[in-house]
């Protein structure tokens, strides 16, 4: 018996006609308690502190209001950088998504039986997607140089182990039902499944592309703090200099770009599924 | 011809699917297969396509020996081989034709194979063979908005565009009603006469097995208890078909 049920017995319940079913104490106190502990072991070893955030928090303010106004004389240096980071996260999500394809396919064990194969392909996939893009990005810069490279490199590593995770789940779940009809008709592996796998898979697939590109793009929009190119560069050097003004006028064009982006990306979405 | 040889075929479990089977069948032929849940029809039958790899003996199809095909000549094989499911097997987010024009892309070129662009003969055969199985004005209807039986009906027209010379159905009317699954075994039934394409149809209806086909072949442990044309099935052969399975399992 689980020992939780031993200490807090279930709870008898008696019908009518005499028979008696058990009901199980909920283990929600039971998680509610753990949660509790964990955050106040990490509130411990973080040293977070609520006075700081109340002295300190103000600060905040403070910055915000002088980005107000903001420098609308700097917005034509703003295009270029801008238009590289959507660049960069436009080219490193549609790259990204092609490459996870493949991984994908063999990373699903209703299409391919090698066990090895499987675990190999899904474990590097596991690491690829624990590297913090930021990191990525950072090492890209030691192989690339500083500019959009690196960063387009970044979101593409990122984007294909998010995306390629995604997408096995998803063939792992298609029905096979097809494929086998294809194969007993003559058909070889990777025809039935571009034919009876494909059709099922592709408009979750796009709609994940779609919002992994999402969120690229405001990722896209800090890579530049390791020189890796785009808004970044220029927010890092302005908030360096302590120019607010031109820094209000940075996050608005930010701001809509994602605002657009993201809403172009949802009725998209809409319109897959 | 199809032609079984001594053949077995012993699962990786060590499950007995067919036990020395020795059978053959000419072409045009209607056969039924009858027998109990897990008697080994479904393994019977797809070990002539070689959907099931058997473990002994010889299994001749038009004198080419089966299992020793490999890769594309096994894909040639099966091109002429048509296969149907209980459970239909198509791709239900597409239309019917597209389900249909699907048997022809195993022969296309590779540009037209990687886009799924078929040539106007492909769609007029395509159509055909909707027409054959009477649904052509479903042809760009959803699979996902048709019934089980008209799904089956796409299923069948797909086979017919194949142009094979065998048709193998695996429960083919096991999920329909008594009215459509009727219509399904009068398609294979029409087919059957007048392209002289040979059927082979597992079955649980007996009733059904015994209307339709010309000859019945009753299955039990992965052998054949009876063969022989549908006239020679009396009750007593039905029972040793289907009865003694206590004893079985005693034994
Ligand atoms: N993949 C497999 N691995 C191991 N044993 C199997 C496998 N497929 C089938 N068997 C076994 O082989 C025997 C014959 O199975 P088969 O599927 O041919 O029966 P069937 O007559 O088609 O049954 P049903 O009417 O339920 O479809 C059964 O005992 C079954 O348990
Ligand atoms: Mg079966």
């Amino acid at each position: 018996m689980n020992p939780y049920d031993k200490l807090f017995p279930p709870k008898r319940i008696t019908l009518s006609n005499g028979k008696t079913v058990e009901e199980k104490r909920s283990r929600t106190p039971l998680v509610l308690l753990i949660l509790l502990i964990a955050s106040i072991v990490s509130v411990r070893i973080t040293g977070f502190n609520f006075s700081t955030i109340i002295n300190r928090g103000n600060q905040f303010f403070v910055i915000f209001r002088k980005m107000a106004p903001p420098d609308t004389s700097y917005l034509p240096k703003i295009w270029q950088p801008l238009f590289d980071t959507i660049k960069m996260s436009l080219l490193g999500s549609f790259i990204g998504s092609l490459l996870a394809i493949p991984f994908a396919v063999i990373a699903s064990s209703n299409i391919v039986r090698n066990r090895f194969v499987i675990a190999v392909v899904r474990l590097f996939l596991s690491i690829v997607r624990t590297l913090p893009t930021l990191v990525t990005a950072l090492i890209a810069t030691y192989i690339f140089g500083l500019g959009t490279l690196a960063g387009t490199t970044a979101i593409t590593v990122f984007t294909f182990s998010y995306v390629g995770k995604i997408l096995y789940e998803e063939i792992e779940t298609a029905d096979m039902g097809p494929y086998e009809a294809m194969e007993a008709m003559g058909f070889g592996k990777v025809n039935a499944f571009r034919y009876a796998v494909a059709p099922q898979i592709l408009p979750s697939y796009l709609s994940n592309c779609l919002f992994c590109f999402e969120g690229n793009v405001r990722y896209a929009a800090i890579l530049g703090y390791v020189g890796a190119g785009g808004l970044g560069l220029i927010l890092n050097e302005k908030i360096g200099w302590r120019e607010y003004d031109k820094v209000g006028m940075i996050l608005i064009m930010l701001f809509f770009t994602v605002l657009i982006i993201e809403s172009l990306s949802h009725y998209l979405r809409s319109k897959l599924t | 011809m199809i032609v079984f040889d001594h053949v077995s075929k012993v699962y990786q479990n060590g499950c007995k699917g067919l036990d020395d089977v020795s059978l053959s069948i000419e072409q045009g032929e209607f056969v039924g297969i009858i027998g109990l849940s897990g008697a080994g029809k479904s393994t019977l039958i797809r070990s002539i396509n070689r959907m099931h790899e058997i473990t002994a003996g010889e299994l001749t199809v038009d004198g080419i020996d089966v299992h020793s095909l490999k890769g594309k000549a096994l894909r040639q094989f099966r091109r002429r081989i048509g296969m149907i499911f209980q459970s239909f097997n198509l791709v239900t987010r597409t239309t019917v034709i597209k389900n249909v024009l699907t048997s022809f892309v195993p022969d296309l070129p590779f540009w037209r194979m990687l886009f799924g662009i078929f040539p106007k003969e492909a769609k007029i055969t395509a159509l055909e063979a909707l027409e054959k199985v009477g649904i052509l004005d479903k042809a760009y209807t959803r699979v996902d908005q048709l019934s089980g039986g008209q799904q089956q009906r796409v299923a069948l027209a797909r086979t017919l565009a194949q142009n094979p010379s065998i048709i193998l159905a695996d429960e083919p009317v096991a999920a329909l009603d008594p009215v459509t699954a009727k219509q399904v075994m009068d398609d294979f039934k029409k087919i059957n006469e007048d392209m002289n394409i040979t059927v082979l149809i597992n079955i649980h209806h007996v009733e059904l097995a015994l209307q339709y086909a010309s000859r019945i072949i009753g299955i039990k442990a992965g052998r054949i208890m009876f063969d022989g044309p549908v006239e020679a099935v009396t009750d007593s052969v039905l029972d040793e078909i289907y009865g003694g399975k206590l004893q079985e399992e005693e034994a």
